[in-house]
């Protein structure tokens, strides 16, 4: 059961190490609030990346134990996957959109797979894609967007489905100034609704200029920055 | 998760390869076409062998020196056997009324024949629902061992030779039904693993945003079932064009002597489409099952 006290994430000694002998974190502990703003940064290769995966279980911790929103991933069995992720909205840097689906079907994927009706989905999307400013190009193809507005269709399909927990991995790293300031306010909106985000980023400007927790990731430790 | 998504997935996959389902589903029809056409030729030469086999009666020589007061006994305990539907008696002057009217013109090759020289005899019509080469084999075996009788005769070697003939076939049209099946079966699960492969993007997308197993591998099944379920069924439907085809030409036929000629029962034919439907369903879950582990 969860608590207004008990944090959403936590890192209980976690370690995580890949073959033959590369340690990538080592008894990392850590927790995070309810609706916290959370910079993860660290130079390439630190493990941000690793750490966000471990959180929505695309991997498994060599050791320690990590509890989402409740749920202990150590022991989570294999059909319970999907029920985390659908608590976890994640934007990638690549966007990760399917070129051969409109704007609105790859934002409905997140909807479709909760067994939503057509008409839910429909009017959850066009409010959702409104919101990120993409409403008059929901019927276009994410060739025909600007790197920009792929990441707002990105975003759109990380929050449809109303996740508590956001984790954006280097999600401005293919972006201009402008459209990194567009990312960010829409980061900020999000926070502001209530959602927990983890924004893995190596670019200081960003976290310099945000309210946030940052956190910093090297040599398989994490340290608080500010 | 509704079976509606389900499906508007499905089809919206199909209409987007329209060209490899179509391809798939026609090399499902080429497969089950060989087998269900060879299963129906072996049907109808079951039907056949047997018909001529009812046909065939057996007929027990008594010796020559057999008094003739044992005749009656004779007769009636073979009508009293199990599969006999009917007894002749044929006496030695009745068999050469027969032979005389068998070589018409040629008679006089018996001009200093005596008229009983040929052994009396009986003439067995066997109980249709007995017919079984064995139980015939059976039913002369032990009525050859009778001290009264000399021979029985009953086809032996046509029959054997027909039925050897039909056992053949029907395990060739068996082997070659079960790998015709499995390389139906392969070509749909390789089908659907190269559809998987290319949509390895999109699954690792519906993955991220908490589709079930169910929900990722639904579209790919309903596919194999639509393949499986349209190329059986028209391999059975052309076949059965066929029939309806040729039968008029058939009719009446002198190959066939007087046996209407038919098409493959509803209990053969609705297991082929289910077992082929089936085999698709359970090849594509297998071939999909790598891209499910999370």
């Amino acid at each position: 059961m969860l608590t207004a006290e008990t944090p959403i994430i936590s890192f209980q000694g976690v370690s995580k190490k890949y073959p033959p002998n590369h340690v990538v974190m080592s008894d990392v502990n850590l927790e995070i609030e309810k609706g916290e703003l959370v910079f993860l940064t660290g130079p390439s290769g630190a493990g941000k990346t690793t750490l966000l995966r471990l959180l929505f279980r695309a991997e498994l911790p060599s050791g320690g134990k990590i509890i989402v929103d409740g749920m202990d991933l150590s022991t989570l069995s294999r059909s319970q996957v999907p029920y985390l992720r659908r608590k976890i909205g994640v934007i990638f840097q690549d966007f990760k959109l399917l070129s051969n689906k409109s704007v609105f079907e790859n934002v409905a994927l997140s909807l479709e797979v909760l067994g939503l009706r057509k008409e839910q989905v429909k009017k959850r999307v066009c409010q959702v894609l409104e919101g990120v400013g993409l409403g008059h190009k929901m019927h276009q193809f994410p060739p025909q967007l600007s790197g920009g507005e792929q990441q707002r269709v990105s975003i759109a399909r990380a929050v449809v489905n109303r996740p508590p927990i956001i984790l954006a991995d280097e999600p401005t790293g293919n972006l201009d100034k402008i459209r990194t300031a567009e990312v960010m306010l829409l980061m900020h909106e999000l926070n502001a609704r209530g959602a927990t985000i983890i924004f893995a980023t190596h670019d200081d400007r960003l976290y310099k200029s945000s309210p946030g927790r940052v956190l910093r990731l090297e040599s398989g430790n994490v340290e608080v920055v500010s | 998760m509704t079976l509606n998504i389900l499906f508007r997935r499905a089809f919206s996959d199909i209409k987007q390869n329209l060209g490899t389902q179509t391809v798939t589903t026609i090399v499902v029809t080429l497969s089950l076409l060989i087998f269900v056409f060879f299963s129906f030729l072996y049907f109808n030469l079951e039907r056949f062998v047997e018909h001529f086999g009812r046909e065939l009666g057996v007929v027990v020589y008594l010796k020559k020196d057999l008094p003739p007061e044992r005749i009656p006994a004779i007769f009636s305990t073979l009508q009293k056997m199990e599969g006999v539907k009917s007894v002749v008696y044929v006496s030695p002057e009745e068999a050469y009324r027969r032979l005389e009217s068998y070589l018409e013109n040629e008679t006089n090759v018996l001009d200093d024949v005596d008229p009983g020289f040929l052994p009396p005899s009986f003439e067995l019509e066997i109980n249709r629902a007995l017919f079984k080469l064995n139980k015939i084999r059976e039913l002369a075996n032990k009525v050859a061992r009778w001290p009264e009788v000399a021979k029985v005769q009953y086809g032996q070697e046509w029959l054997h030779r027909l039925e050897a003939f039909s056992q053949l076939i029907k395990m060739i049209v068996a082997a070659g039904g079960v790998l015709l099946l499995l390389s139906a079966v392969f070509v749909v699960a390789s089908t659907i693993k190269l559809t998987v492969y290319a949509r390895q993007e999109e699954l690792e997308i519906l993955r991220l945003v908490g589709a079930t197993n169910s929900f990722i591998q639904g579209p790919f099944l309903i596919e194999a079932f639509l393949q499986g379920l349209i190329g059986s069924s028209l391999a059975v439907g052309i076949i059965y064009a066929m029939y309806t085809y040729t039968r008029p030409m058939l009719a009446g036929s002198q190959l066939l002597r007087g046996l209407d000629y038919q098409f493959l029962p509803y209990t053969f034919w609705v297991p082929v489409i289910a077992v082929t439907t089936i085999a698709c369903i359970i090849g594509t879950m297998f071939s999909m099952r790598r891209f499910l582990q999370l």
